[in-house]
């Protein structure tokens, strides 16, 4: 049975905080971009970018980041999926890498080889939605709107109304 | 009824019927649009000294009822109402409104066409006015001489530190005419709250070893406040999470170098949409404002400005880039008002909260 332990007000807040922080923390927006891990950190990370406009009046990029080619937990076959290149230039920039839940890490991970990949930021922070805990890798994010401590066996479910219909954070 | 008579500085005369205490009186009027909420706008030490009109027709509908109070007695010197109710069947009540003012010697006036005396405020703005039995020309001499003071802070402020103890985080409130709808908000987060007079010296803050400081609304001009003020926040607002509420946004501006001009039309209501920037969302706030950010002298400032009244385009609330130190015009305490904008202070505990976890650096 899922359960709703955020809701889609709690979300948007949540979003709203991260935002402040961003800037707090950059001393300011320029030179910034935003890369979504996809799918649900794309829109996310857009979610972000549209607060960055309201309050700012600056169009921050959001790129979005296909790591299915750099897992680690998706043997064989699934190696062999072409790398996609990002549409947004990183070279130079403070990257913002967006996910949805923070969990082992191994996302993060395979994110941070694809973006390496595609150029040489001047610094990369990371913003995520939800920390569930139970990290595998030295991983930790800069931003996060909201601590949700798990068991391991508890499934941690983001809906976002672009892909999902509608906004909340849901406990299986 | 006893006959009693308003009047103004600039001559007008509005009889009406007395109730409250018979006590003639002096004060700065302006009016108050709020349908609901006499009691706290009555209260609140913001008009210490005022005389208040309401423009809601009738008044005293719900009573008195100490929860709702926002200081001990009324602040205001006078009250000015359309029709006064004489029946209230509020079961939380205490007594009526009318005993209540008399309880504390504060003269109300009644049967006043309050949409006339409004629209004449409107025009010549907020100025000096009297309760009077006799409006005769030693009535008007006695108003013209009054001296409006400019120590509300000091008159307002509480003279010494107390405590209102709880089991969560430490915060520190600045008083500068404190509202209690502040510290009922802070009970909700069961805040360790520490309430310091407005002189209160850089190292006897530090002292406290605050998670947060709130700076308190309060009345008067922010520009007569004594400039020590401004160098406390300057300093702590680069230490811990800051909030501002009212007169303490007005102080948080000041001291980032921003400045304060007396407003056109004074905002004192709750009917004006005031947008929330980052996010595009409506929500409607109790406001009790008679001074405005100047925009201009925002631009170059390292601020964000985060709440915009729709009605007029008057700040409502700002940021700081570089800390987390934030404030809003409008009262967030919901004491009167929609909670809806109660959100500064679950901001102003997140981060707090943050602080006290050391994820705030």
């Amino acid at each position: 049975m899922a359960k709703e332990i955020v809701d889609a007000m709690a979300m948007q807040r949540a979003l709203t905080r991260i935002t402040y922080e961003i800037i707090e923390k950059n001393k300011g927006i320029a030179n910034l971009v935003i890369v979504g891990i996809k799918t649900r950190g794309v829109y996310i990370g857009q979610h972000i970018a549209n607060r960055l406009q309201q309050l700012e009046n600056v169009d921050i990029p959001v790129g979005e980041l296909d790591i299915s080619a750099y897992r680690d937990d998706q043997g064989e076959p699934l190696a062999a999926v072409t790398k996609q290149k990002l549409d947004i230039n990183i070279d130079g920039k403070r990257v913002i890498l967006v996910d949805d839940v923070l969990y082992t890490g191994r996302t993060i991970r395979a994110a941070m080889d694809a973006l390496m990949d595609n150029g040489r930021p001047a610094v990369v922070n990371l913003a995520v939605l939800v920390d569930r805990g139970h990290r595998e890798l030295p991983i930790r994010a800069d931003f996060v709107g909201k601590n949700i401590p798990t068991s391991s066996s508890e499934r941690i479910q983001v809906n976002v109304k672009e892909v999902d219909g509608f906004d909340s954070v849901e406990i299986q | 009824m006893t006959r009693r008579y308003l009047i103004l500085q600039d001559g007008s005369i509005y009889p009406g019927e007395a109730f409250g205490a018979p006590a003639t009186t002096f004060g700065e009027i302006f009016f108050h649009t709020a349908m609901t909420g006499y009691q706290e706008i009555m209260t609140n030490p913001i008009y210490h000294n005022q005389i208040v009109v309401f423009t809601m027709p009738t008044i005293g509908v719900a009573g008195i009822n100490h929860r709702a109070d926002e200081a001990i007695g009324p602040m205001v010197k006078g009250v000015v109402v359309r029709s006064l109710a004489e029946v209230s069947t509020n079961r939380l009540k205490s007594m009526s409104l009318h005993e209540f003012l008399k309880r504390y010697n504060v003269p109300g006036i009644a049967q006043i066409d309050t949409r006339a005396l409004t629209r004449h405020l409107r025009e010549t703005g907020t100025q000096k006015a009297s309760i009077v039995d006799v409006p005769d020309e030693h009535a008007f001499d006695q108003l013209q001489a009054l001296v409006l003071s400019n120590q509300q802070i000091q008159q307002t402020s509480t003279p010494r530190a107390y405590v209102n103890p709880g089991r969560g985080a430490n915060v520190v409130v600045l008083d500068f005419g404190l509202k209690n709808g502040i510290l009922r908000k802070l009970n909700d987060y069961d805040a360790n709250v520490t309430v310091l007079p407005f002189s209160t010296s850089i190292d006897e803050l530090a002292n406290l070893d605050p998670d947060g400081i709130i700076l308190s609304s309060g009345p008067g001009n922010p520009n007569d406040v004594p400039a020590d003020i401004l160098e406390l926040i300057k300093h702590f607002q680069t230490q811990v999470p800051l909030f501002g509420i009212g007169l303490g946004h007005e102080l948080f501006a000041l001291a980032n170098g921003i400045q304060l001009v007396p407003m056109q039309t004074e905002h004192h209501g709750m009917n004006h949409p005031i947008r929330e920037q980052i996010t595009n969302q409506i929500l409607y706030a109790t406001q009790a404002q008679g001074y405005q950010i100047d925009a201009t002298s925002l631009k170059d400032k390292n601020m964000i400005v985060t709440y915009v009244d729709l009605t007029d385009g008057a700040i409502q609330g700002i940021r700081h880039r570089d800390y987390p130190a934030f404030s809003v015009q409008f009262f967030p305490d919901a004491s009167p008002g929609p909670i809806e904008a109660s959100q500064p202070f679950e901001d102003f505990m997140e981060l707090v909260e943050d602080r006290r976890k050391g994820d705030l650096s």
